[in-house]
Protein backbone atom coordinates (compact mmCIF):
# COMPACT_ATOMS: atom_id res chain seq x y z
CA UNK A 1 0.00 0.00 0.00
CA UNK A 2 1.32 3.60 -0.73
CA UNK A 3 1.75 5.78 1.67
CA UNK A 4 -1.25 8.18 0.18
CA UNK A 5 -3.46 5.55 -0.01
CA UNK A 6 -2.73 4.37 4.02
CA UNK A 7 -3.69 8.21 4.85
CA UNK A 8 -6.76 7.84 3.04
CA UNK A 9 -7.47 4.17 4.41
CA UNK A 10 -6.26 5.62 8.19
CA UNK A 11 -9.18 5.62 10.63
CA UNK A 12 -10.54 8.64 12.16
CA UNK A 13 -11.77 6.89 15.08
CA UNK A 14 -10.77 3.71 16.73
CA UNK A 15 -12.22 0.96 14.94
CA UNK A 16 -11.76 -3.20 15.06
CA UNK A 17 -9.23 -3.34 12.16
CA UNK A 18 -8.89 -1.28 8.96
CA UNK A 19 -9.63 -2.76 5.45
CA UNK A 20 -8.17 -2.03 1.93
CA UNK A 21 -10.16 0.98 0.83
CA UNK A 22 -11.26 -0.68 -2.33
CA UNK A 23 -13.09 -3.30 0.23
CA UNK A 24 -13.77 -0.86 2.05
CA UNK A 25 -16.51 1.07 -0.83
CA UNK A 26 -17.13 -2.02 -1.90
CA UNK A 27 -18.58 -3.24 1.17
CA UNK A 28 -20.15 0.51 2.02
CA UNK A 29 -21.88 0.10 -1.30
CA UNK A 30 -23.22 -3.30 -1.07
CA UNK A 31 -24.41 -3.07 2.10
CA UNK A 32 -26.09 0.65 1.00
CA UNK A 33 -27.80 -1.15 -2.02
CA UNK A 34 -29.48 -4.32 -0.03
CA UNK A 35 -30.66 -1.74 2.71
CA UNK A 36 -32.22 0.75 0.32
CA UNK A 37 -33.71 -2.50 -1.26
CA UNK A 38 -35.58 -3.67 1.67
CA UNK A 39 -37.75 -0.42 1.76
CA UNK A 40 -39.80 -0.95 -2.03
CA UNK A 41 -39.86 -4.47 -1.04
CA UNK A 42 -40.85 -3.62 3.03
CA UNK A 43 -43.57 -1.46 1.17
CA UNK A 44 -45.45 -3.88 -0.58
CA UNK A 45 -45.36 -6.50 1.53
CA UNK A 46 -46.59 -3.92 3.94
CA UNK A 47 -50.02 -3.69 1.49
CA UNK A 48 -50.11 -6.81 0.49
CA UNK A 49 -49.72 -8.57 4.17
CA UNK A 50 -52.33 -5.75 5.48
CA UNK A 51 -54.81 -6.24 2.57
CA UNK A 52 -54.64 -9.91 3.67
CA UNK A 53 -54.85 -8.90 7.47
CA UNK A 54 -58.18 -7.62 6.25
CA UNK A 55 -59.54 -9.94 4.08
CA UNK A 56 -58.97 -8.70 0.82
CA UNK A 57 -56.18 -8.45 -1.81
CA UNK A 58 -54.15 -5.53 -1.81
CA UNK A 59 -52.50 -3.82 -4.43
CA UNK A 60 -52.63 -6.69 -7.57
CA UNK A 61 -52.40 -4.20 -10.58
CA UNK A 62 -49.08 -3.14 -11.46
CA UNK A 63 -46.48 -5.96 -12.25
CA UNK A 64 -47.26 -10.01 -10.93
CA UNK A 65 -49.39 -9.65 -7.85
CA UNK A 66 -48.81 -6.42 -7.64
CA UNK A 67 -45.04 -6.05 -7.14
CA UNK A 68 -44.26 -2.95 -9.16
CA UNK A 69 -46.91 -0.88 -7.02
CA UNK A 70 -43.88 0.83 -4.91
CA UNK A 71 -41.80 1.92 -8.09
CA UNK A 72 -45.01 3.51 -9.70
CA UNK A 73 -45.06 5.08 -7.00
CA UNK A 74 -42.13 6.56 -6.09
CA UNK A 75 -42.29 7.35 -9.90
CA UNK A 76 -45.32 9.55 -9.09
CA UNK A 77 -44.25 11.26 -6.11
CA UNK A 78 -40.82 12.05 -8.15
CA UNK A 79 -42.80 13.55 -10.77
CA UNK A 80 -44.13 15.77 -8.44
CA UNK A 81 -43.87 19.28 -7.93
CA UNK A 82 -41.56 20.45 -5.03
CA UNK A 83 -44.29 22.17 -3.03
CA UNK A 84 -43.92 24.37 0.03
CA UNK A 85 -46.64 26.47 1.67
CA UNK A 86 -46.72 30.17 1.94
CA UNK A 87 -46.11 30.27 5.75
CA UNK A 88 -43.18 27.61 5.73
CA UNK A 89 -39.51 28.57 6.78
CA UNK A 90 -37.97 27.46 3.16
CA UNK A 91 -34.50 26.12 4.40
CA UNK A 92 -35.52 24.42 7.22
CA UNK A 93 -38.26 22.69 5.11
CA UNK A 94 -35.82 21.42 2.84
CA UNK A 95 -33.77 20.10 5.29
CA UNK A 96 -35.74 18.45 7.32
CA UNK A 97 -36.74 15.33 5.31
CA UNK A 98 -32.33 15.24 4.10
CA UNK A 99 -31.55 15.28 7.86
CA UNK A 100 -34.13 12.52 8.50
CA UNK A 101 -32.68 10.14 5.48
CA UNK A 102 -29.64 10.50 6.29
CA UNK A 103 -29.35 9.41 9.78
CA UNK A 104 -31.79 6.56 8.94
CA UNK A 105 -29.46 5.44 6.60
CA UNK A 106 -26.10 6.21 8.16
CA UNK A 107 -27.53 4.21 11.05
CA UNK A 108 -27.48 1.15 8.99
CA UNK A 109 -23.51 1.03 8.85
CA UNK A 110 -23.31 -0.80 11.96
CA UNK A 111 -25.52 -3.81 11.30
CA UNK A 112 -23.03 -6.60 11.29
CA UNK A 113 -24.24 -9.54 8.45
CA UNK A 114 -21.56 -11.67 9.17
CA UNK A 115 -18.25 -12.18 11.29
CA UNK A 116 -14.89 -10.87 9.73
CA UNK A 117 -13.60 -13.15 6.72
CA UNK A 118 -10.04 -13.80 5.96
CA UNK A 119 -10.42 -16.21 2.58
CA UNK A 120 -8.08 -13.73 0.87
CA UNK A 121 -10.93 -12.10 -1.01
CA UNK A 122 -9.46 -8.46 -0.96
CA UNK A 123 -5.88 -9.83 -0.05
CA UNK A 124 -6.80 -8.73 3.79
CA UNK A 125 -9.41 -9.28 6.56
CA UNK A 126 -12.85 -7.90 5.77
CA UNK A 127 -15.44 -7.78 7.66
CA UNK A 128 -18.91 -7.98 6.53
CA UNK A 129 -20.39 -4.95 7.88
CA UNK A 130 -20.31 -1.51 7.58
CA UNK A 131 -18.12 -0.33 10.27
CA UNK A 132 -17.39 -2.02 13.54
CA UNK A 133 -16.90 0.84 15.73
CA UNK A 134 -16.00 0.64 19.68
CA UNK A 135 -18.90 2.81 20.80
CA UNK A 136 -20.73 0.03 18.78
CA UNK A 137 -24.75 0.80 19.72
CA UNK A 138 -23.99 4.46 21.41
CA UNK A 139 -23.65 5.04 17.26
CA UNK A 140 -26.87 4.35 16.81
CA UNK A 141 -28.26 6.25 19.52
CA UNK A 142 -26.14 8.97 18.53
CA UNK A 143 -27.78 8.90 14.96
CA UNK A 144 -31.38 8.53 16.75
CA UNK A 145 -30.44 11.83 18.26
CA UNK A 146 -30.07 13.63 15.33
CA UNK A 147 -32.95 12.12 13.49
CA UNK A 148 -35.45 13.88 15.75
CA UNK A 149 -34.46 16.91 14.42
CA UNK A 150 -35.80 15.85 10.99
CA UNK A 151 -39.14 15.29 12.13
CA UNK A 152 -38.90 18.41 14.69
CA UNK A 153 -37.49 20.88 12.23
CA UNK A 154 -39.94 19.43 9.48
CA UNK A 155 -43.28 19.68 11.62
CA UNK A 156 -41.76 23.05 12.97
CA UNK A 157 -41.00 24.57 9.47
CA UNK A 158 -44.07 23.94 8.18
CA UNK A 159 -46.10 26.70 9.58
CA UNK A 160 -49.22 24.67 10.14
CA UNK A 161 -50.94 23.59 13.54
CA UNK A 162 -50.71 20.14 12.51
CA UNK A 163 -47.31 19.68 11.83
CA UNK A 164 -46.37 21.28 14.79
CA UNK A 165 -48.03 19.32 17.07
CA UNK A 166 -47.46 16.28 15.49
CA UNK A 167 -44.10 17.47 15.91
CA UNK A 168 -44.31 18.10 19.42
CA UNK A 169 -45.67 14.87 19.76
CA UNK A 170 -43.01 13.15 18.08
CA UNK A 171 -40.10 15.32 20.51
CA UNK A 172 -42.14 13.67 23.65
CA UNK A 173 -42.30 10.34 22.55
CA UNK A 174 -39.02 10.37 20.90
CA UNK A 175 -37.45 10.87 24.15
CA UNK A 176 -39.84 8.61 26.35
CA UNK A 177 -39.12 5.90 24.33
CA UNK A 178 -35.77 6.19 23.17
CA UNK A 179 -34.75 5.66 27.07
CA UNK A 180 -36.51 2.57 27.62
CA UNK A 181 -34.88 1.14 23.97
CA UNK A 182 -31.36 1.84 25.53
CA UNK A 183 -32.25 0.74 29.02
CA UNK A 184 -33.36 -2.67 27.69
CA UNK A 185 -29.97 -2.96 25.51
CA UNK A 186 -27.80 -2.25 28.22
CA UNK A 187 -28.85 -5.97 29.79
CA UNK A 188 -27.16 -7.80 26.98
CA UNK A 189 -24.28 -4.99 26.50
CA UNK A 190 -23.44 -6.23 30.48
CA UNK A 191 -24.16 -9.69 29.31
CA UNK A 192 -21.78 -9.69 26.74
CA UNK A 193 -19.15 -7.60 28.09
CA UNK A 194 -19.17 -5.27 25.20
CA UNK A 195 -20.69 -2.91 23.34
CA UNK A 196 -20.05 -3.52 19.24
CA UNK A 197 -22.50 -5.53 17.52
CA UNK A 198 -20.36 -7.78 16.45
CA UNK A 199 -18.81 -8.83 19.48
CA UNK A 200 -22.59 -9.41 20.78
CA UNK A 201 -23.48 -11.61 18.07
CA UNK A 202 -20.26 -13.40 18.78
CA UNK A 203 -21.01 -14.00 22.16
CA UNK A 204 -24.22 -15.87 21.17
CA UNK A 205 -23.07 -18.56 19.19
CA UNK A 206 -24.25 -20.58 22.41
CA UNK A 207 -27.44 -19.33 23.12
CA UNK A 208 -29.06 -16.28 21.53
CA UNK A 209 -29.57 -13.14 23.78
CA UNK A 210 -33.38 -13.50 23.47
CA UNK A 211 -33.56 -16.44 26.40
CA UNK A 212 -31.82 -14.83 29.00
CA UNK A 213 -33.12 -11.57 27.99
CA UNK A 214 -36.40 -11.99 26.98
CA UNK A 215 -37.42 -8.73 29.12
CA UNK A 216 -35.09 -6.76 27.73
CA UNK A 217 -35.75 -8.23 24.56
CA UNK A 218 -39.90 -7.06 24.96
CA UNK A 219 -39.60 -4.02 26.10
CA UNK A 220 -36.74 -3.18 23.27
CA UNK A 221 -39.31 -4.36 20.56
CA UNK A 222 -42.11 -1.98 22.44
CA UNK A 223 -40.02 0.66 22.11
CA UNK A 224 -39.32 0.27 18.69
CA UNK A 225 -42.54 0.41 17.59
CA UNK A 226 -42.72 3.75 19.58
CA UNK A 227 -39.16 5.28 18.06
CA UNK A 228 -40.23 4.09 14.62
CA UNK A 229 -43.93 6.04 14.86
CA UNK A 230 -45.45 2.97 13.91
CA UNK A 231 -48.89 1.79 14.86
CA UNK A 232 -49.72 1.22 17.92
CA UNK A 233 -47.33 4.06 18.51
CA UNK A 234 -48.07 6.45 15.81
CA UNK A 235 -49.81 9.38 17.37
CA UNK A 236 -47.31 11.72 15.44
CA UNK A 237 -48.80 10.86 12.36
CA UNK A 238 -52.71 10.12 13.78
CA UNK A 239 -54.60 10.87 10.52
CA UNK A 240 -57.73 10.79 12.29
CA UNK A 241 -56.34 13.92 13.99
CA UNK A 242 -53.50 15.41 13.06
CA UNK A 243 -53.75 14.66 9.31
CA UNK A 244 -50.71 13.25 8.72
CA UNK A 245 -48.71 15.12 12.23
CA UNK A 246 -45.20 16.61 11.08
CA UNK A 247 -45.54 15.08 7.25
CA UNK A 248 -48.91 17.03 6.77
CA UNK A 249 -47.51 19.79 4.46
CA UNK A 250 -45.16 17.53 2.54
CA UNK A 251 -45.64 16.31 -1.10
CA UNK A 252 -43.31 14.82 -3.74
CA UNK A 253 -39.75 13.90 -3.03
CA UNK A 254 -39.83 15.36 0.54
CA UNK A 255 -42.77 13.31 1.32
CA UNK A 256 -40.71 10.39 -0.05
CA UNK A 257 -37.91 10.86 1.96
CA UNK A 258 -39.90 11.02 5.24
CA UNK A 259 -41.54 7.88 4.18
CA UNK A 260 -38.05 6.38 3.10
CA UNK A 261 -36.65 7.38 6.33
CA UNK A 262 -39.38 5.77 8.18
CA UNK A 263 -38.84 2.31 6.78
CA UNK A 264 -35.23 2.53 6.75
CA UNK A 265 -35.36 3.16 10.45
CA UNK A 266 -38.00 0.15 10.78
CA UNK A 267 -35.35 -2.12 9.14
CA UNK A 268 -32.20 -0.58 11.14
CA UNK A 269 -34.62 -1.51 14.14
CA UNK A 270 -34.81 -5.15 13.23
CA UNK A 271 -31.20 -5.11 12.41
CA UNK A 272 -30.18 -4.26 15.63
CA UNK A 273 -33.08 -6.27 17.35
CA UNK A 274 -31.00 -9.55 14.94
CA UNK A 275 -27.74 -8.72 16.27
CA UNK A 276 -28.61 -8.16 19.95
CA UNK A 277 -31.22 -10.67 20.57
CA UNK A 278 -31.40 -12.83 17.68
CA UNK A 279 -28.40 -13.82 17.42
CA UNK A 280 -27.38 -12.01 14.55
CA UNK A 281 -25.78 -14.51 11.76
CA UNK A 282 -25.68 -17.65 13.47
CA UNK A 283 -27.55 -19.93 12.31
CA UNK A 284 -27.71 -23.63 10.66
CA UNK A 285 -25.45 -24.54 7.44
CA UNK A 286 -22.53 -23.41 5.52
CA UNK A 287 -20.50 -20.09 6.51
CA UNK A 288 -21.64 -18.12 3.44
CA UNK A 289 -25.22 -18.10 4.51
CA UNK A 290 -24.75 -15.80 7.49
CA UNK A 291 -25.50 -12.62 5.41
CA UNK A 292 -29.13 -14.29 4.28
CA UNK A 293 -29.45 -15.66 8.16
CA UNK A 294 -29.18 -11.94 9.11
CA UNK A 295 -32.02 -10.80 5.92
CA UNK A 296 -34.48 -13.65 7.16
CA UNK A 297 -34.22 -12.22 10.98
CA UNK A 298 -34.49 -8.80 10.02
CA UNK A 299 -37.55 -9.66 7.61
CA UNK A 300 -39.03 -11.77 10.29
CA UNK A 301 -39.07 -8.59 12.97
CA UNK A 302 -40.13 -6.58 10.18
CA UNK A 303 -43.14 -9.16 9.19
CA UNK A 304 -44.01 -8.37 13.49
CA UNK A 305 -44.02 -4.55 12.76
CA UNK A 306 -46.55 -5.00 9.91
CA UNK A 307 -48.78 -7.76 12.57
CA UNK A 308 -48.82 -5.47 14.86
CA UNK A 309 -50.01 -2.46 12.56
CA UNK A 310 -52.58 -4.81 11.43
CA UNK A 311 -53.94 -6.05 14.69
CA UNK A 312 -53.67 -3.49 17.60
CA UNK A 313 -55.69 -0.26 17.80
CA UNK A 314 -53.88 3.22 18.54
CA UNK A 315 -53.23 4.38 21.68
CA UNK A 316 -54.12 7.71 23.22
CA UNK A 317 -51.69 10.59 24.09
CA UNK A 318 -51.50 9.91 27.62
CA UNK A 319 -51.82 6.80 27.44
CA UNK A 320 -48.75 6.32 25.33
CA UNK A 321 -46.95 8.70 28.00
CA UNK A 322 -47.46 6.75 30.53
CA UNK A 323 -46.79 3.71 29.38
CA UNK A 324 -43.81 5.05 28.18
CA UNK A 325 -42.45 6.10 31.63
CA UNK A 326 -44.58 4.55 34.42
CA UNK A 327 -44.27 0.61 32.58
CA UNK A 328 -41.59 0.69 30.16
CA UNK A 329 -38.94 1.87 31.94
CA UNK A 330 -39.27 0.98 35.60
CA UNK A 331 -39.60 -2.52 33.68
CA UNK A 332 -36.12 -2.07 31.76
CA UNK A 333 -34.25 -0.28 35.06
CA UNK A 334 -35.68 -3.59 36.85
CA UNK A 335 -34.68 -5.83 33.95
CA UNK A 336 -31.11 -4.13 34.59
CA UNK A 337 -30.48 -4.32 38.03
CA UNK A 338 -31.64 -8.01 37.74
CA UNK A 339 -28.69 -8.81 34.50
CA UNK A 340 -26.32 -6.60 36.76
CA UNK A 341 -27.03 -8.75 39.54
CA UNK A 342 -26.74 -12.30 38.14
CA UNK A 343 -23.52 -11.15 35.63
CA UNK A 344 -21.77 -10.55 38.74
CA UNK A 345 -22.87 -13.27 40.83
CA UNK A 346 -22.76 -16.08 38.23
CA UNK B 1 -8.87 13.75 5.26
CA UNK B 2 -8.44 14.19 9.01
CA UNK B 3 -7.41 18.30 8.29
CA UNK B 4 -10.40 18.60 6.13
CA UNK B 5 -12.80 16.90 8.66
CA UNK B 6 -11.00 19.48 11.69
CA UNK B 7 -11.63 22.20 9.27
CA UNK B 8 -15.21 22.12 8.69
CA UNK B 9 -15.50 20.93 12.27
CA UNK B 10 -13.73 24.21 13.71
CA UNK B 11 -15.44 26.02 11.52
CA UNK B 12 -19.42 24.51 12.25
CA UNK B 13 -18.17 25.10 16.35
CA UNK B 14 -17.14 28.72 15.64
CA UNK B 15 -20.03 29.40 13.18
CA UNK B 16 -22.54 27.74 15.23
CA UNK B 17 -21.28 29.56 18.76
CA UNK B 18 -21.32 32.88 16.44
CA UNK B 19 -25.17 32.37 14.70
CA UNK B 20 -26.47 31.45 18.80
CA UNK B 21 -25.20 34.68 19.87
CA UNK B 22 -26.34 36.64 16.76
CA UNK B 23 -29.35 35.23 15.27
CA UNK B 24 -32.51 36.96 16.40
CA UNK B 25 -35.61 34.29 16.18
CA UNK B 26 -34.80 32.32 19.14
CA UNK B 27 -35.43 28.94 17.14
CA UNK B 28 -33.03 29.25 15.24
CA UNK B 29 -30.27 30.52 17.91
CA UNK B 30 -31.18 26.76 19.12
CA UNK B 31 -30.83 25.13 16.43
CA UNK B 32 -27.23 26.93 15.56
CA UNK B 33 -25.87 25.81 19.25
CA UNK B 34 -27.48 22.13 17.69
CA UNK B 35 -24.81 22.52 15.07
CA UNK B 36 -22.31 23.81 17.19
CA UNK B 37 -22.65 20.71 19.58
CA UNK B 38 -22.36 18.54 16.77
CA UNK B 39 -19.31 19.80 15.60
CA UNK B 40 -18.02 19.58 18.98
CA UNK B 41 -18.74 15.86 19.17
CA UNK B 42 -16.68 15.52 15.41
CA UNK B 43 -13.64 17.66 17.49
CA UNK B 44 -13.79 15.03 19.95
CA UNK B 45 -14.12 12.11 17.84
CA UNK B 46 -10.86 13.51 15.95
CA UNK B 47 -9.24 13.32 19.38
CA UNK B 48 -10.16 9.83 19.77
CA UNK B 49 -12.57 10.25 22.17
CA UNK B 50 -15.59 8.24 20.55
CA UNK B 51 -17.49 7.75 23.61
CA UNK B 52 -17.53 11.17 24.27
CA UNK B 53 -18.87 11.98 20.77
CA UNK B 54 -21.48 9.62 21.15
CA UNK B 55 -21.86 11.03 24.74
CA UNK B 56 -22.16 14.46 23.53
CA UNK B 57 -24.62 13.95 20.98
CA UNK B 58 -26.98 11.99 22.58
CA UNK B 59 -26.91 13.67 25.89
CA UNK B 60 -27.18 17.14 24.56
CA UNK B 61 -28.20 17.50 20.96
CA UNK B 62 -30.27 14.40 21.59
CA UNK B 63 -31.50 15.18 25.42
CA UNK B 64 -31.13 18.66 26.30
CA UNK B 65 -31.31 20.55 22.83
CA UNK B 66 -34.43 18.53 22.72
CA UNK B 67 -36.10 20.51 25.49
CA UNK B 68 -34.62 23.54 24.27
CA UNK B 69 -36.43 23.17 21.15
CA UNK B 70 -39.53 21.67 22.44
CA UNK B 71 -39.38 24.89 24.91
CA UNK B 72 -38.74 27.21 22.16
CA UNK B 73 -40.88 26.19 19.29
CA UNK B 74 -43.60 26.35 22.42
CA UNK B 75 -43.53 30.38 23.84
CA UNK B 76 -40.76 31.75 21.76
CA UNK B 77 -42.20 34.20 19.16
CA UNK B 78 -39.68 35.97 16.85
CA UNK B 79 -41.58 38.98 17.42
CA UNK B 80 -41.09 38.88 21.08
CA UNK B 81 -39.09 41.62 22.61
CA UNK B 82 -36.35 41.52 24.50
CA UNK B 83 -36.36 42.48 27.98
CA UNK B 84 -35.58 45.99 28.71
CA UNK B 85 -31.52 47.13 29.53
CA UNK B 86 -31.44 46.02 33.29
CA UNK B 87 -28.35 45.89 35.52
CA UNK B 88 -27.46 42.35 33.80
CA UNK B 89 -27.48 43.66 29.98
CA UNK B 90 -25.07 46.68 31.32
CA UNK B 91 -22.42 44.12 33.08
CA UNK B 92 -22.52 41.47 30.05
CA UNK B 93 -20.24 43.17 27.82
CA UNK B 94 -17.60 43.41 31.15
CA UNK B 95 -18.17 40.21 31.52
CA UNK B 96 -17.65 39.13 28.14
CA UNK B 97 -14.18 41.06 27.84
CA UNK B 98 -13.07 39.10 30.99
CA UNK B 99 -13.32 36.42 29.58
CA UNK B 100 -12.06 37.00 26.37
CA UNK B 101 -8.90 38.15 28.30
CA UNK B 102 -8.65 34.90 30.24
CA UNK B 103 -9.48 32.33 27.38
CA UNK B 104 -6.43 34.59 25.29
CA UNK B 105 -4.00 34.21 28.02
CA UNK B 106 -5.29 30.40 28.76
CA UNK B 107 -4.65 29.43 24.67
CA UNK B 108 -1.47 31.49 24.92
CA UNK B 109 -0.04 30.29 27.24
CA UNK B 110 -0.48 26.57 27.13
CA UNK B 111 -2.68 25.46 23.83
CA UNK B 112 -0.54 27.22 21.58
CA UNK B 113 2.54 25.21 22.23
CA UNK B 114 1.17 22.40 21.26
CA UNK B 115 1.45 23.57 17.66
CA UNK B 116 4.17 21.50 16.04
CA UNK B 117 4.28 18.87 18.25
CA UNK B 118 2.72 15.57 17.66
CA UNK B 119 0.14 15.80 20.73
CA UNK B 120 0.23 13.41 23.63
CA UNK B 121 0.86 9.80 23.13
CA UNK B 122 -2.21 7.82 23.12
CA UNK B 123 -2.41 4.19 24.89
CA UNK B 124 -4.31 1.63 23.52
CA UNK B 125 -7.81 1.61 24.34
CA UNK B 126 -7.85 5.30 25.08
CA UNK B 127 -10.92 7.17 25.06
CA UNK B 128 -12.91 3.45 24.48
CA UNK B 129 -16.06 3.29 26.92
CA UNK B 130 -14.21 0.82 29.11
CA UNK B 131 -11.57 2.59 29.94
CA UNK B 132 -13.55 5.51 30.95
CA UNK B 133 -16.21 3.62 32.61
CA UNK B 134 -12.84 2.41 34.65
CA UNK B 135 -11.87 6.00 35.41
CA UNK B 136 -15.39 6.82 36.40
CA UNK B 137 -15.65 4.28 39.03
CA UNK B 138 -12.28 4.14 40.53
CA UNK B 139 -10.07 7.79 39.92
CA UNK B 140 -13.31 9.73 39.43
CA UNK B 141 -15.47 7.86 41.85
CA UNK B 142 -16.41 10.67 44.13
CA UNK B 143 -17.06 13.44 41.23
CA UNK B 144 -18.94 10.71 39.63
CA UNK B 145 -21.17 9.83 42.73
CA UNK B 146 -21.37 13.69 43.83
CA UNK B 147 -22.79 14.53 40.30
CA UNK B 148 -24.95 11.72 40.02
CA UNK B 149 -26.15 12.76 43.62
CA UNK B 150 -27.02 15.94 41.89
CA UNK B 151 -28.80 14.99 39.26
CA UNK B 152 -31.14 13.05 41.26
CA UNK B 153 -32.10 15.62 43.30
CA UNK B 154 -32.94 18.15 40.40
CA UNK B 155 -35.14 15.15 39.04
CA UNK B 156 -36.77 15.05 42.91
CA UNK B 157 -36.96 18.59 42.57
CA UNK B 158 -38.38 19.05 38.61
CA UNK B 159 -41.23 16.64 39.89
CA UNK B 160 -41.85 18.14 42.79
CA UNK B 161 -42.12 21.76 41.57
CA UNK B 162 -44.41 20.50 38.52
CA UNK B 163 -46.58 18.70 41.60
CA UNK B 164 -47.19 21.90 43.18
CA UNK B 165 -48.69 23.21 40.52
CA UNK B 166 -52.62 22.36 39.86
CA UNK B 167 -53.74 20.81 37.02
CA UNK B 168 -51.64 17.45 37.11
CA UNK B 169 -53.87 15.77 38.93
CA UNK B 170 -57.17 16.85 37.03
CA UNK B 171 -54.84 15.05 33.91
CA UNK B 172 -54.21 11.80 36.10
CA UNK B 173 -58.25 11.47 36.78
CA UNK B 174 -58.53 12.05 32.99
CA UNK B 175 -56.66 8.81 32.11
CA UNK B 176 -58.28 6.74 34.15
CA UNK B 177 -61.82 6.88 32.90
CA UNK B 178 -60.68 6.96 29.04
CA UNK B 179 -63.11 10.23 29.25
CA UNK B 180 -61.65 11.99 26.44
CA UNK B 181 -63.25 14.21 24.07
Amino acid sequence: MTAAAATIAAPVAEVGFNEPVLAQILIAVIVFAVMLQLVPMLLIAERKLLGRFQGRYGPNRVGPFGALQPLVDIVKLAAKEDFAPRTASKAVFVIAPVIALFTAIATTAIIPFGDTRSDGLFGADYGLYGIDVSIGILYAFAFGAIAFYGLMLGGWASGSKYSFLGAMRSAAQLISYELAAGLSLIGVVMMSGSLSLTAIVREQSDMWFVVPQFAGFLIFTIASFAETNRAPFDLVEADAELVAGYQTEYGGMRFASFMMAEYMNMITFSGIATAMFLGGWHGPGPGWLDPFWVLAKMIGFLILFIWVRATLPRLRYDQLMSFGWKVLVPLATLNLVVTAILVVAL
Amino acid sequence: MVQLLFFMAAIGAIGGALAVVLLRNPFFSVLALVVHLMALSVLFLLLHAEFLAAAQLIVYAGAVMVLYVFVVSYVGGADELLAEAGVARKLAPVFGVVLLFAFSLAIGGSALKALDTRGADLPAGFGSPAQIGELLLTRFLLPFEIASFLLTIAAVGAVLLARRRRGLEEVDDVSGDGGVV
